[in-house]
Formats: C-alpha cells, sequence, structure tokens
C-alpha cells in the first residue's frame, strides 16, 4: 500500500496523525459535495452532508477494514448522510434561505457565466436546451436511482461498486438503473 | 426478432452492465447474441448509451462553492463534535464520580462535625468514648519517641501489627 494512497491515509487519520484528515479531505471534497449535491440538490443540504459524512470519516476510520475500496467505503458513508438529510426532509431551510439559487446566479460575474463561444451558439442553444432537460429529467428521479445514475454515469463506477455503497444486491442495482434510465428516456422523448 | 437467442425474455436490465463490460463472458454472449435478432433491445440500449454519454460529458451542474470555506466549516464543526463528545465523556468518566466523591466528603464532614445531625458534642456516651480515646493517645505519645518502629509504613497495612503496636518492643531497646 502506497503511503499517500486513500487506504494508507485512512488508517493515518485513525491513528489521529495530524494533517492525513485534512490531505483525505482535499481529495474528497469535490467529489462529496458532487455526489451529495446529486442526490439532495441543494447546496447547502450539499455541503452539510458532505461535510457530516468526512465527520463520520474522522470518527468511524479506524472501523475501516480495508476490505473494500476506501473510495466505495466512504461513498458508503456519504449517500448514507444524504439519504438520512432527505429523510428527515430540511425543506424549511429552503423556506428561511430564501436567496434562491437563480439570485446566486444573478450576482455571478457575467463574463464567467457566459465563456467566449468556440461554436456554433444556435447548436449550443439546443444543447443547452437538451441537458437542461435531462438534468429536470434525472432531478425527478428517486435520490436513490439517482444515485445509482450518477455514480455510475458521472462517478465511473461499476454496478459492484455501487452495491456496496448502496448496500443492495448486485441485481437490485440493476434494476434501478434500467428504471432510472428508461425513465430518462421516456421523459426525453426518445432522443436523448 | 430473430435467431437462437431471440427468443429469450428481453434482457433489458442486463443491457447497459453488458456494455460496460461487467457480466461474465458466457452471460454477455448471450446478451450479444440477442441483440443481433432483437431491434427492441438494440434501440433501448442506444438510448441508454446516448443518455449516459450525455450525463458523463455535461458540465457539472453542482454550484461552486467555496473550498477554503468549506473546510473552515467542516474544521470548526469536528471540533464542535470532538469538543462536546470529550465533555459528555468527562462527565460521565469525571464530573460524576467527583460529584459523588465531593457529597460524600461534605456527608461524612457534616456528620462528624460534633453536635451535627444529632451526633453528640463532647458530653454524653459517644462524647466521653472519644474523650477516653483522646487521652489513651496522650498516655501513649511514647509512640512518637519509637519513630523507627512506626515509620516501617509498610507495617502499618499489617492491622495485626497496628493492633500490637504499643506491646511492640522498640528495636534497639531490647
Amino acid at each position: 500500500m502506497e503511503p499517500s494512497s486513500d487506504e494508507a491515509l485512512c488508517r493515518r487519520v485513525a491513528n489521529r496523525e495530524p494533517g492525513a484528515f485534512d490531505l483525505l479531505v482535499e481529495r474528497y471534497q469535490e467529489r462529496a459535495y458532487r455526489i451529495a449535491w446529486s442526490i439532495v440538490r441543494d447546496r447547502e443540504d450539499a455541503k452539510d452532508c458532505a461535510q457530516e459524512a468526512f465527520i463520520r470519516l474522522h470518527e468511524a476510520a479506524g472501523s475501516f477494514a480495508g476490505q473494500s475500496k476506501f473510495s466505495t467505503w466512504f461513498y458508503r458513508i456519504l449517500v448514507n448522510c444524504c439519504l438520512d438529510s432527505k429523510r428527515r426532509g430540511r425543506g424549511w431551510r429552503r423556506l428561511l434561505v430564501w436567496r434562491d439559487a437563480a439570485a446566486d446566479e444573478r450576482e455571478e460575474d457575467p463574463v464567467e457565466r457566459h465563456p467566449a463561444p468556440t461554436e456554433d451558439p444556435g447548436e449550443r442553444v439546443d444543447e443547452d436546451r437538451q441537458l437542461s432537460r435531462l438534468w429536470d429529467a434525472v432531478d425527478a428521479l428517486s435520490p436513490r436511482q439517482r444515485a445509482v445514475v450518477l455514480l455510475q454515469c458521472r462517478e465511473g463506477l461499476a454496478t459492484k461498486e455501487i452495491a456496496e455503497v448502496l448496500e443492495m444486491s448486485e441485481p437490485t442495482v440493476r434494476v434501478h438503473l434500467h428504471r432510472a434510465f428508461a425513465t430518462l428516456r421516456t421523459r426525453m422523448g426518445k432522443t436523448p | 426478432m430473430t435467431g437462437p437467442f431471440a427468443s429469450m425474455p428481453h434482457p433489458v436490465e442486463r443491457l447497459l452492465p453488458y456494455r460496460r463490460g461487467e457480466l461474465a463472458a458466457a452471460e454477455a454472449a448471450g446478451i450479444a447474441a440477442h441483440l443481433e435478432g432483437c431491434a427492441e433491445c438494440r434501440a433501448t440500449l442506444a438510448d441508454f448509451m446516448a443518455i449516459a454519454g450525455r450525463l458523463e460529458r455535461a458540465p457539472d451542474p453542482a454550484p461552486p462553492v467555496q473550498w477554503g470555506a468549506f473546510r473552515a466549516e467542516l474544521r470548526e464543526a469536528l471540533e464542535r463534535r470532538t469538543g462536546r463528545r470529550r465533555a459528555a465523556r468527562s462527565w460521565r468518566f469525571g464530573a460524576l464520580p467527583a460529584a459523588l466523591a465531593a457529597g460524600l466528603a461534605a456527608l461524612v464532614l457534616y456528620l462528624g462535625i460534633p453536635g451535627q445531625n444529632g451526633v453528640p458534642s463532647g458530653r454524653g456516651p459517644l462524647g466521653e468514648s472519644t474523650a477516653v480515646d483522646n487521652a489513651a493517645l496522650a498516655s501513649r505519645l511514647d509512640l512518637i519517641t519509637d519513630l523507627d518502629v512506626v515509620q516501617q509504613l509498610d507495617l502499618l497495612e499489617d492491622f495485626d501489627v497496628i493492633g500490637r503496636l504499643d506491646r511492640l518492643e522498640p528495636t534497639g531497646k531490647s
């Protein structure tokens, strides 16, 4: 095992070696947030879930047996945090934090928001519209189906790894995947 | 649908794993044969792959995050959590026994003060016995002259020896 592999870092976190936890956080923060966001679909909730997952990782690092990849083990913690959060329902936060995403978008730097076009603007608009529809369709999936689809398509996990992360059997993951893709296909009008 | 594998039920749930190379060789061969003869499954797989391809290539839809602030918040949350746990542990293993010990000491002191809580203040049977004990102690001050015996502290653990202290011959005198 390499000294800087995820698994080795996790052991160092378990031994409370200074700096190991920070290193692991830096390595996984973006993936953790992205996965959390893809499940909970709310920026603040996604941040909370990712942070909670890192805290649980810190607490449970000693129990990582190394039988699976560190990423699989950590994603399982993360997805559980997200599903817990969905179950608890944090809709109230959206009522309190009424600075919505649209407002944030309006405040963004317009140059960053609209990078210089490198292709036909007409095609670009069409592509954006298609993508927007696709993400809307993904949004409408159940959290578990969304997790299955995004763990496969965005994080490149194999069915076996998704099964470990979500604590399901492989056939169940296949059923979720198929149903999710069939739903997306229908919602995209068979022209994805 | 044509061919020997065409009559199998549509293996819809295995189309994506097949395309991703996750199936065993024999199973994959069966799916490949079915696909050759089944236009419906070919169309389904093509649509699924198109959706998957779009999702893989699409820019990240998650709103941006300031990672420095994210880590700072995480550090604070972690410190709060570990601090709370430490406090809870010290309450369980430290504060409670300490409080019990303090309470017990207070009770002993309270009961030990003459005249408190029904304990006589030197007069009456118990008070008299205390006075007798004090007198006995005063009469045996010679023990202090036998310090070499008394200073053998390990002897003090032997209650039998303690009980016979006044009868011990001082060392070096006999």
